[in-house]
């Protein structure tokens, strides 16, 4: 049982590093602030979480503190991309794509 | 399995690290004030993450209850920050 749940958090270890890492990496690639948020949606909520995850499988004892992080995060983080994407669109950043839709919602009213 | 555990954890601290350290140079080479915004966004997370990563190695909870409440901070002031470009329009 013990390596069982030691195997567990090594692979959730490295797949949840992994997964940071390309977020990282694109959010160093990509050209725009949208774009850019959609890659570090992937570091919140597959990195850490995956990184939670292994905490709990190697240390029983602080598996509620985990489950209680684990929903913060959840909650929060969609919530601060919408906030930083639609404070951009307000203030004007340009798109990179040719389409925009909530431009095309507002201008019908 | 015990040595590349601990081998292991440090690596991935190692890497937190790094990824740290390139969020913090992109927020200098930003674009304009949201782009940087978002990079401290990233920032928080991997701090986090971090916080994490030390409780797993020291094997004590209590760092668990640091990063939440480095959580709710982040959020908070990322929330804030963002209305407040919105609001006063200046990018």
């Amino acid at each position: 049982m013990e390596i069982f749940l030691q195997t567990l958090a090594l692979i959730f270890l490295i797949l949840g590093t992994l997964l940071s890492l390309i977020g990282v990496i694109g959010f160093i690639r990509l050209p725009d602030v949208y774009t850019r948020l959609h890659a570090t949606g992937k570091v919140s909520i597959f990195g850490l979480v995956f990184l939670l995850f292994a905490a709990a499988f190697l240390n029983p004892a602080l598996i509620w503190k985990a489950l209680l992080l684990i929903f913060f995060v959840l909650i929060a983080s969609p919530s601060v991309s919408h906030a930083i994407a639609s404070a951009a669109h307000k203030a004007g950043v340009p798109l990179i794509g040719q389409r925009d839709d909530l431009k095309d919602a507002e201008k019908r009213g | 399995m015990e040595t590349v555990l601990d081998t292991l954890f440090w690596i991935v601290l190692f890497a937190h690290l790094v990824m740290a350290l390139v969020a913090i140079w992109r927020i200098g080479r930003g674009e304009n004030g949201l782009a940087r915004l978002s990079g401290l966004d990233l920032f928080s997370t991997l701090t986090i993450a971090t916080l994490v990563i030390i409780s797993i190695i020291r094997k004590e909870s209590i760092f668990i209850d640091v990063a939440i409440a480095a959580a709710a901070l982040g959020y908070l002031s990322t929330v804030a920050l963002a209305k407040y470009i919105a609001e006063h329009r200046m990018v």
